[in-house]
Parts: structure tokens; C-alpha cells; sequence
């Protein structure tokens, strides 16, 4: 058997607080579309950058047609013939498709661009592998299908024999996926190597000859497309005993909180949610479940009054919420733990304390007129601090300096602090260590106790299974699935999230 | 935890301070360059500078005259950048206000000193909210972006009050010395009920005889009790709370449910009032009226004197105090010792220049040490914390 | 109202700006915004008229070009090395400017505000519209560096949309992370674009002293340096509409110097520029599209 195109052994790269990659062995053969599927955080992501020159790993080797290469950076990776189409394109959107394809390969130093030569080479591959495309035409004109095959082209023309996609599919609809594939077979039978990341079951069997799945940094196995369907699959991806079992008591939930209805949000022409519907109750947690980018975010916005909604009602106790500012919906008892703690959850060099008031520092008891009463603010504070075991030394110090477990923790004791009726909580334990992770679940079970609508929106399926009452999942936009959480398995939730049931192929073919 | 909390303290105090003192240091390093291709000795002018400013009264009091305008366009400019936005229309705002100002004060007859005088002062600074306001609501509302807008409002307003000052309110009644001097191009005078009273009457009582040529006036410690003011309101009133968060992250300050867009329209109109307040020293304290030569540049020296204070409030005091001495003794040097008074305009352009880039040397210092403690902490909870 | 003679003047008016605003251009479009371009036509205007006067009129330009290219490295070191804010940087380097000119002048004229007259470049009468009745004046006795600015202008938008450098730079100010992925030197290329503005602000400032009045005056060059970045965003970041816009300012300048209307005064036409860039920059006009990553800093990493 020839020596694989591009092989692996042993692959480590950790980072502060976490390995992405533990010792992987890859084994990637040559005119072969090989996927690798995983979770968020499985280490995708890590090893293709490793791949590609962005990152170099801390142990092991990687070897290139049976010779050991070191690949030093994204210029080096280039010349040695591997590719990467990002998942979020490096595209000059003012740009035309042929000056982003020459951009840093232009053939001559200073001198004139040779736009002819140029496009005529770009036409060439374009006919060779059936891509339809005007090189003359504005990237920022072109579909996103027809960008992404852009980015392709811009690997091809540099010679490159591998190509490395991340989550490609993540922003075609359906019948751009079915021309991506048809473009990658071609690609694949003239003799060029793909290596297709992806979190979607039904595509990855649909495209892959080989699929190899990772799981917490470690690779669980590698198996043949025919060889295994979703079930399969999905159980490599998810089938981990649940980290912690959380004592939940049985309630009996009270009235509907938080209700949203046939919520949508269109921007140009894509659907970010389409007809959402849900209710939350009080005492009861309401789980999201789904892989990031399929409208959850959109959702939250929405909610909270950072966006509008295209159509569509929010009603908080009954009460008519919808377009409303944020400080107004947050005047309705809603607090928010936001999924991206720096950009919108902390303002970073201010104080503790004072970050632990953002928001709520105009309620009556904290306030004498126009002043703050700061003996107040700093004494309750502490309370907070010590009742959250946030690990600072003063509530004097910026925010900033704080690790990102104590920092989620500041917002939390912010959120839950003003007595609100409905929390949402954003990725809540995302890039938090394990302490830090169970702290504040328990946190959140303990607000589902005293009657609050807890609505949790996270990436980790686990995670949604063990907190929630009911879960509901969604993908592309919209409320694929609703059901209890003691209905149903991880297995399960993980098909509805990656798209693969009746349920999702609607949702497919309504799109526009 | 007790002591953890002190050490930590100082040893950010200690950090904020170095960042100012560096570039200090390196604009008068700077400066000394310059003094040597001119063929001084750099520390004799230094020296004589020192002696010149601090050795005699009416230097000490030339010094809080001149930090005076400094301490208000310091506070403009502070206020803005506090609130993440850049008011380099400070100059055409003072001129506006001294505007407004000086029509107030010789148009109004027959009204007593405690009306009058106040009744001034709002005047010029409401002038100075009116040529902010366009700008800041062009930025909100059209997202043009502020520098450019107030640059322009900034030579508007020099036309603008040439054009009061030449064509509108001339003074052509002036009393003249037969044979001695031509007609000034200026605005009629204030009325003595609209001028600033001096320090001199005050100083007395505390046995300090100020010179009579010095014209300190009660504008300084206005200065300072509105620095004091203002850093109260800043520091321990909701507003200022606000105000920081939306200068500090816009979009966390949005999601916790603050107005944004009015905060900012608030802080830059009272960043407009502030520097409307700039020339009243000079028009209300010394000139007595507002002619064609009527000081400019106050507005970008309070960029080097906000900056330098890092945009504290109660530090725009000192630093406005230090570039008072920095005039004062360009005013001595240039007496003893032949140095032009140019060297203080460079060195202000060094400092603001020296600030902003040893802020980033020390912020990519911090956050280096920051992230060194970070991975010890996380590795610490890792392995079960305290 | 409108003849040969004012256009003539209008032509005068409109080259310093013109040229500014082609240098700001190449700043802006690789992504740093330069407020600094004023002073970089002030130091330009006074080492123009020094070395005119030592040198003659040719080496006068030079030195003009140098000064400008000179301060503009240090924003370039500001801006890009140390990622320092671009607008406190334009702002400093603009005090210094001031500061040092004068200084400068004090100590090589003795005197703060003028230098001594200087000579000009011999005038050229471009051959055959010199004899056109209409257009005579604006084609005679004209600057080489009237004719120099124009040639600029298509040089700049062939360099731009024709030629590696042009690409990359423009890649540089819309998406550097785009341009550095694929092996650009995002750096090297923002370091070009700011000192290639200094070179032309320098240039500007030389012939506002060298050819425009015959010696350097301070202030002489009144906010230009504003109002070119105006025209620059008036032009929409483009050569050929720069110099579209720069006429228009050259036009409002020459109008107001002749006092054109009775009853409006002086001081409302001086104002005309100044209140024509606001009425743009509010993007009142039209909306403009700056390039998309201009004003920020890049750093390689998240």
C-alpha cells in the first residue's frame, strides 16, 4: 500500500487549561475525501491549523508522502502543496474573484499584474474541475456558494494537492451543499486530496470515503463511510459517560414566563431564525441544544432587545416585550449571561465591583439621588464574592485580571443578584475549567428551584441533558425538535442538531 | 488576603504612573536635543527654568494663571475620551464660548456683579455646547466620525469670530491717545460688572503680596472645584458610572441595558461646555475684551494635558499646573538664555506623542504579566485550588 | 464672473490639495487614517523654502518631499509598530510640526513667521492652448508641478488598480488578516502607504512655498491638510474623484479670495471649504465606503 499523503503520529498541542490535541494518529490517503467530525471543542479546529502552518504542535510527528515535515507557517504549508479553505473566508470582498485568487501570487514583484494570464489560468481550472465562476465579477456580488468555491480556487491555483475544509457547509443552502460535493468528487477523482471538517452526519456519509472521528482531544477511530451509518457515528462522536450527575428534584413548573412566538430574522436574504416558537416556565429549565451558528445566538439577541425581529412576538409574564430596548426588557425581570463574556459581558477595566453592578446600578437601595451609595456597592460585593467563591484579591482590581472561571462567576452573581424572573444563559461553562463548569451549573439548578424560567443555550450536549427539563434543538434557524429531557438520549438530540432527521430535511427544503 | 489586597495596590499605582513619567522623561530628553543643535547646554536651561519659575512669587502665580485655560480644556478633552470619544474641537469651542461670552459682557448694562459675571460664564459655555453639538450629532447620527467634523468647526469658528469681531461688534468708539497707536481690531470692552475679579484682595488676608502684574484670577480654583466636581460625578454618581461603561465597552454597556447614544450626546455637549469655560481666564480675567489676537491653541495643549493625566480628572490639575510652568519657563529661558519658546510647542507634541506610545509599551507589559499569572491560577484550580 | 483668470487661480488652489489628498489616498487605503498630513505639508512648505533658498527651486522641492516622508515615518512607527491610535498620532505629529518649524525657522531665518523670498521653478506655457483665447490663462505661465500633480493622478490609479503594490496595498486596508494568510507583509505594505502620504503632503507644502507664493509664511497652509482628506472621502478614496473633489475645494478657495458675491463676506467664502468637508464627512452627499479595515491596527493571532 503507498505511503498515506499525509500522515500523523502522536499530534500534541495543549494550551493553557486544555489539551486540544492528545496524541493523534491521522492517516490520510492520497485522491481520498477523508472527513473528520467531531463536537465543538473535540480539536477539530487545532489540528487543522496545525496542518496548515498556523500553529505549531507540541509533540509528535507529522510526515508528507512518508517523509517527516515540519510545516513552519501558512506560506511554507502552501508551497508543500497543502490548501485551507477557512470556514469564515479570507476574502477582499471589493476585490474581483481573479485579483483575490493572485492576491500574494502575482507572479511579478512590483511590477505589472497580468490579469489576462491570470484569468485565463483561473478559467482553466474552473474548467477542469467544473467550477462555475466569472473572474471578473466582485466577490462581494457572488453567492456564498460560489465564494467559497472562490477560496477553492485560490488553493488551486497555488498547486495545491491537498485541501483542507473547515465546516463548509456551515453557510450553504442545500443545493450549494449537492454542488460542493459534486465539485469535491471531481476534485478527488483527478487525483487531489480533501480533508473535510465537519459536525454534519448526514453530508460527512454523503461525501466521505473515510470519516475518522476525535472526542475530547483524543481520536476514538476512523471507519469507513459505507461501514457505518448516523447511529454509528453519532455514538463515537457523543457516547461519553455524563461529567457530573446533578441532583435535580422533580417540579412541577409554574406559569409561562418567557414566550416567544414564530419569531423571525431575516438579514438580506438568508433566514438567522425562521418561525421560532417557545415557551419557558418558572421553575423549569429550558434547554437549547445545537451546534453554534444555527440561530441561537440570533435568538438571544432578539429576546433581549439587542435586535429586532423581522416578525414575530416576545412576551415576558404575559406582558408584550417584543422591540423593546434592553433596558426595558431587563426592567421585566430578565437577566442575560452572554455566550461572549468580553465582548458583551464585562467592561474589562473597571473594577470588580463595579462590574458586578453593570446594569443594575440605578435600583433605589444602591443609589442616594444621583450618587452612587458605594459603601453599599463594595459591602455587598464582598457578600457576593464570598457567596460565589470568586477567587479575586480585592473587588478593587480591573476585571481584566481576573481567569475566565471568575470572571463568568462576576457575571453570574450580576445576573442572578437583581432577582429576576427569567435568566438566559448563553454557552454559560464555555472555556471554563472544571470547577468553575460545576459551580455554575449548580448555580443555575439552584435559580430553577426558586421558581426562575431558566432558559440555557449551549453547545455541549451533555451539558443541555443534564440541566434541562425540556430541550430544544436547533438547526438552521429554526425549532427543529422540542421534547423532555427524560425522553430522550444524546443520541438522539445529536441527530436532530446535525441536521439528519425528517424533521431537519423540512426545514431544508423550505429554505429560500 | 490582607496584605495580597495592599501589594497588589501599589504595584498598579506604581504602573499607572510609569507610563506619564516615561514619556516625561523622554520629551525632555527630546527637548535637550533640540537645545543642543541650537548650542545650549541643556541642563543650564533646565536649571535656569527650575530657578526662574519657582524662586520668584509672581512666577508662581504667572504658573496657576497660565495652567488655568489648561485645566479646563484638560477636563474637555478628559470627559470626552472618557467617554470613548476624541473632542479635538476644544479650540473652536473656547473661541465660540468667548464669543458668546464677550457679547454677554458689554451688552448687558445696568445688571449687578453677582448676576452678571455668572450670567457670563454660562454664556460661554453654552456657547461651546452649541459647536459640539453639530459634530456629535452628525457622529450619531450619520456615523461621521468626530476628528474631522470638529477640525473643521474648529477653523469655522476662527472665521466666524474674525468675522463678529471685524464686521459685526467692531469697536469704533475707542478713547485714543492722540498720536499713539492705531485703533484696535476688537470687540467692545466687557463692562466691569462682567470682568473675573483677581486673586490679589484674597491673597492679601493670607499675607502673600502678589505682584501686580500677575492676573490671577478666580477661574483657578473654579478650575479645580469643578476637576473635583467632576471627578465625584465621574467616580461616584450613577451618571459618571454610565458614562465610563459606554467609554469602556459600548456593547457590554448596551447589553446591560444603558442608553448609549444619549450618553455619548450628554458627555460630548458637556465636554462642549467645559470647553467653552477655556478662554474665560483670559477674556474675563485679563483682556477685558476679545480682539483679533485673542490666544489659540489652548484646545491642543489640553489634548497633551488629558492625556498625560490619562484622562483623571483630579490629574489634569497637575498636569495642567505642569505645563503652566512649562509656559512660564519658556517665558524665562527665552529672557536668559536665548531659547526660542517654540521648544515648549515641541515638547508638548512629544509628550502627547511619548504618552500614547508608552501606554502601549506598559500595557503590552501588563498583559504579559497578566497572562503569566493567569496560566498559574488556572493551573492552581486544576489541581483543587486553595 | 467665472473666466480663464479664475480658473487659472482655482487650478493654483486646487494642486496642494490635490496632492495631499492623493497621498492620503495610499494611507487610507492601506488602512491607516493620517490626520497627520497637515503638518506633513507644514514641515513640507518650510524645508522647501530652505532649501530653495540655498539650493534653488528644484532642491526646494526635494527637501519638502523628504521633511513630509520624514514625519511620516514616525507615524508610520506609531501607528503600525506600536499600534498607537492613529488619530492621537496625527494630532501630535501636527503640534510638532508647528513646533518645530518654527523653531527651526527662528533659528535658521531668525525670524518665526516668514522666510526669505525664494525662487521658483521656471514657469511653462504648454505650447499650443496658450494661444486659445478662453483658455490662455490657464495655460500659461503655469507650475511643472500643476502638470506634475496631474500626471500623479493617472500614475497613482495605474499603480493602484495595475500593479502588484497597488493590490496588495489595498488588500492591506480591507482585510489584512485576508492579505497576511496569503503572505503579504501587512506591515512592510502599511509603512509604504503612510510614507508615500508624507511624500506627497511634503511635495504640497513645497509648492504652496516654492511656487505658489515665492517664500514660506506660517499657517500658510490653513487647514489644507483637513480638507484634502475630505476631498479624499468626497472622491471616495479614488484618485479621479479626488481630483474632482480637490477643484471643487480649489474652486470655493479661489472664490472666496476674490470676493466673487457683494454682499456676502469675506469670511463666509473662506469658510466655504471648511463647511463643504463637514457636509461630506456627514456623508450628507452620499454615502461613502471607506476601505473596510482603515483605522484599525492589525495584530497576527485571534
Amino acid at each position: 500500500m503507498p505511503s498515506p499523503v499525509i500522515e500523523t503520529i502522536g499530534l500534541t498541542k495543549a494550551f493553557p487549561g486544555v489539551v486540544a490535541n492528545d496524541r493523534i494518529d491521522l492517516e490520510i490517503r492520497a485522491g481520498e475525501i477523508h472527513a473528520i467530525v467531531g463536537e465543538n471543542g473535540a480539536g477539530k479546529s487545532t489540528l487543522m491549523r496545525i496542518l496548515c502552518g498556523l500553529y505549531q504542535p507540541d509533540l509528535g510527528e507529522i510526515r508528507l508522502r512518508g517523509v517527516p515535515t515540519v510545516i513552519r507557517d501558512p506560506r511554507h504549508a502552501i508551497k508543500l502543496g497543502i490548501g485551507m479553505v477557512h470556514q469564515h473566508f479570507m476574502l477582499v470582498d471589493r476585490f474581483t474573484v481573479t485579483e483575490n485568487v493572485i492576491l500574494g501570487a502575482e507572479g511579478t514583484r512590483w511590477g505589472r499584474l497580468d490579469r489576462r494570464a491570470a484569468r485565463r489560468r483561473i478559467l482553466e481550472i474552473c474548467d477542469r474541475y467544473g467550477f462555475d465562476l466569472d473572474p471578473d465579477l466582485a466577490v462581494e456580488e457572488l453567492s456564498v456558494g460560489q465564494q467559497q468555491r472562490v477560496e477553492i480556487v485560490k488553493v488551486l491555483y497555488r498547486g495545491a494537492d491537498i485541501i483542507i475544509m473547515d465546516e463548509p457547509t456551515a453557510v450553504l443552502v442545500p443545493q450549494e451543499v449537492q454542488e460542493l460535493f459534486d465539485n469535491l468528487r471531481r476534485l478527488a477523482k483527478s487525483g487531489k486530496t480533501i480533508i473535510f471538517i465537519s459536525h454534519k452526519l448526514d453530508e460527512v456519509l454523503d461525501i466521505a470515503d473515510r470519516i475518522t472521528v476525535l472526542r475530547g482531544g483524543r481520536k476514538v477511530g476512523t471507519v469507513k463511510a459505507q461501514e457505518t451509518d448516523r447511529r454509528g457515528l453519532a455514538e463515537m462522536m457523543v457516547g461519553r459517560p455524563v461529567l457530573f450527575s446533578v441532583d435535580k428534584e422533580e417540579r412541577a413548573p409554574g406559569e409561562p414566563l418567557l414566550k416567544v412566538e414564530g419569531l423571525s430574522l431575516k438579514s438580506g436574504e438568508r433566514y438567522l431564525l425562521r418561525d421560532v416558537s417557545l415557551e419557558v416556565r418558572g421553575g423549569e429549565i429550558y434547554g437549547i441544544a445545537g451546534v453554534e451558528g444555527n440561530g441561537q445566538t440570533e435568538l438571544v439577541e432578539v429576546i433581549m432587545g439587542l435586535r429586532r425581529p423581522t416578525t414575530g412576538r416576545i412576551l415576558l409574564a404575559a406582558q408584550d416585550v417584543t422591540g423593546l430596548p434592553v433596558g426595558r426588557v431587563r426592567g421585566h425581570g430578565v437577566s442575560f449571561v452572554p455566550e461572549d463574556r468580553h465582548r458583551r459581558g464585562l467592561i474589562l477595566n473597571m473594577t470588580v465591583w463595579e462590574n458586578l453592578f453593570l446594569g443594575r446600578h440605578r435600583a433605589r437601595r444602591l443609589t442616594a439621588g444621583p450618587l452612587l451609595r458605594r459603601i453599599v456597592m463594595l459591602g455587598e460585593a464582598d457578600e457576593l464574592v464570598q457567596e460565589y467563591d470568586i477567587r479575586v484579591g480585592s473587588t478593587g482590581q480591573p476585571v481584566s485580571s481576573l481567569s475566565g472561571g471568575n470572571q463568568q462567576k462576576v457575571i453570574l452573581a450580576r445576573e442572578l443578584a437583581g432577582q429576576p424572573r427569567v435568566i438566559i444563559a448563553s454557552q454559560p461553562t464555555r472555556g471554563l475549567d472544571v470547577g468553575a463548569i460545576e459551580f455554575v451549573r449548580q448555580r443555575l439548578i439552584a435559580a430553577r428551584a426558586a421558581g426562575l424560567a431558566v432558559l440555557i443555550v449551549s453547545a455541549d450536549l451533555e451539558e443541555v441533558l443534564a440541566l434541562s427539563d425540556r430541550i430544544g434543538v436547533m438547526y438552521g434557524g429554526r425549532l427543529v425538535k422540542e421534547v423532555a429531557a427524560s425522553e430522550t438520549t444524546a443520541q438522539e438530540l445529536g441527530m436532530y442538531m446535525l441536521g439528519s432527521t425528517t424533521g431537519a430535511k423540512e426545514a431544508r427544503d423550505h429554505v429560500l | 488576603m490582607q496584605r495580597r489586597r495592599e501589594t497588589m495596590s501599589y504595584r498598579r499605582r506604581l504602573l499607572e504612573l510609569a507610563a506619564p513619567l516615561l514619556a516625561l522623561l523622554f520629551a525632555l530628553l527630546v527637548g535637550g536635543i533640540f537645545l543642543l543643535a541650537i548650542g545650549k547646554d541643556p541642563l543650564q536651561v533646565y536649571l535656569t527654568m527650575f530657578r526662574f519659575n519657582l524662586s520668584r512669587l509672581d512666577s508662581i502665580g504667572s504658573i496657576l494663571y497660565k495652567s488655568t485655560p489648561l485645566i479646563f480644556s484638560g477636563l474637555a478633552v478628559a470627559v470626552g475620551f472618557r467617554v470613548g470619544l476624541f473632542n479635538i474641537g476644544v479650540e473652536g469651542q473656547y473661541f465660540i464660548g468667548a464669543l458668546l461670552a464677550s457679547i454677554v459682557g458689554f451688552s448687558l448694562h445696568g445688571l449687578p456683579v453677582w448676576i452678571h459675571l455668572p450670567l457670563v460664564v454660562l454664556a460661554g459655555m453654552l456657547g461651546g455646547m452649541l459647536w459640539a453639538w453639530l459634530p456629535i450629532v452628525l457622529k450619531l447620527r450619520r456615523g461621521a466620525h468626530e476628528v474631522i467634523t470638529t477640525i473643521m468647526m474648529n477653523h469655522i469658528a476662527y472665521a466666524l469670530v474674525l468675522f463678529f469681531i471685524t464686521s459685526v461688534f467692531l469697536d469704533t468708539e475707542q478713547e485714543m491717545v492722540k498720536g499713539l497707536g492705531s485703533p484696535q481690531v476688537r470687540m467692545p470692552k466687557l463692562l466691569e460688572t462682567a470682568r473675573m475679579p483677581t486673586m490679589h484682595g484674597f491673597l492679601e488676608t493670607l499675607g502673600i503680596e502678589l505682584p501686580r502684574h500677575v492676573y490671577l484670577n478666580w477661574f483657578f480654583p473654579l478650575g479645580i472645584l469643578l476637576a473635583v466636581a467632576l471627578f465625584v460625578m465621574l467616580w461616584r454618581a450613577a451618571y459618571g458610572y454610565e458614562l465610563r461603561a459606554v467609554g469602556g465597552n459600548p456593547a457590554a454597556a448596551e447589553t446591560a441595558g444603558i442608553n448609549t447614544q444619549r450618553t455619548m450626546l450628554s458627555a460630548f455637549l458637556l465636554s462642549g461646555a467645559l470647553a467653552g469655560l477655556v478662554g474665560l481666564s483670559d477674556l474675563l480675567g485679563y483682556f477685558g475684551y476679545l480682539d483679533i489676537d485673542f490666544p489659540k491653541g489652548y484646545g491642543f495643549t489640553g489634548i497633551a494635558v488629558a492625556l498625560l493625566a490619562r484622562n483623571s480628572m483630579l490629574g489634569v490639575i497637575l498636569t495642567a499646573i505642569l505645563f503652566g510652568f512649562l509656559r512660564r519657563g519658556a517665558e524665562g529661558v527665552q529672557a536668559f538664555e536665548g531659547v526660542p519658546m517654540d521648544t515648549i510647542v515641541i515638547l508638548e507634541g512629544v509628550i502627547i506623542l511619548s504618552i500614547v506610545v508608552a501606554v502601549q509599551i506598559v500595557n503590552w507589559y501588563v498583559r504579559r504579566q497578566e497572562k503569566l499569572m493567569k496560566r498559574r491560577q488556572v493551573t492552581m484550580e486544576r489541581a483543587g485550588g486553595d | 464672473m467665472i473666466g480663464g483668470e479664475m480658473l487659472a487661480s482655482a487650478i493654483r488652489m486646487t494642486i496642494p490639495i490635490l496632492l495631499t489628498a492623493l497621498g492620503a489616498i495610499h494611507a487610507e487605503r492601506s488602512g491607516i487614517v493620517n490626520i497627520g498630513l497637515e503638518g506633513m505639508m507644514i514641515v513640507g512648505s518650510f524645508w522647501a523654502a530652505f532649501g530653495a533658498y540655498h539650493y534653488g527651486p528644484l532642491a526646494g522641492l526635494l527637501f519638502g518631499i523628504m521633511a513630509g516622508g520624514a514625519l511620516a515615518l514616525v507615524h508610520a512607527a506609531a501607528t503600525v509598530t506600536f499600534r498607537v491610535d492613529h488619530i492621537v498620532s496625527g494630532v501630535a505629529l501636527n503640534i510638532i510640526a508647528y513646533g518645530t518649524t518654527r523653531f527651526a525657522s527662528l533659528s535658521i531665518f531668525d525670524r518665526a513667521t516668514t522666510s526669505p523670498h525664494v525662487q521658483s521653478l521656471p514657469a511653462i506655457d504648454i505650447p499650443v492652448l496658450d494661444r486659445l483665447p478662453l483658455i490662455a490663462p490657464l495655460a500659461s505661465n503655469v507650475s511643472p508641478v500643476v502638470i506634475l500633480t496631474f500626471a500623479l493622478v493617472f500614475l497613482t490609479r495605474w499603480v493602484l488598480s495595475e500593479t502588484t503594490f497597488g493590490l496588495r496595498l489595498r488588500a492591506v486596508g480591507e482585510n489584512p488578516q485576508a492579505a497576511d494568510t496569503l503572505g503579504v507583509n501587512v506591515f512592510a505594505m502599511r509603512y509604504a502607504g503612510v510614507i508615500i502620504s508624507g511624500l506627497f503632503a511634503g511635495l504640497a507644502g513645497a509648492y504652496l512655498a516654492v511656487e505658489h507664493t515665492g517664500m514660506y509664511v506660517e499657517g500658510m497652509t490653513q487647514g489644507k491638510g483637513f480638507i484634502a482628506l475630505a476631498a479624499m472621502i468626497f472622491g471616495n478614496w479614488g484618485p479621479i474623484g479626488a481630483m474632482g473633489a480637490s477643484l471643487l475645494f480649489g474652486l470655493s478657495e479661489a472664490l472666496a479670495l476674490r470676493q466673487v458675491v457683494e454682499f456676502i463676506p469675506y469670511e463666509f467664502f473662506k469658510m466655504l471649504p471648511y463647511v463643504l468637508t463637514i457636509i461630506v464627512v456627514g456623508g450628507i452627499v452620499q454615502r461613502s465606503r471607506p476601505p473596510a479595515a482603515v483605522g484599525t491596527s492589525y495584530e497576527r493571532g485571534e
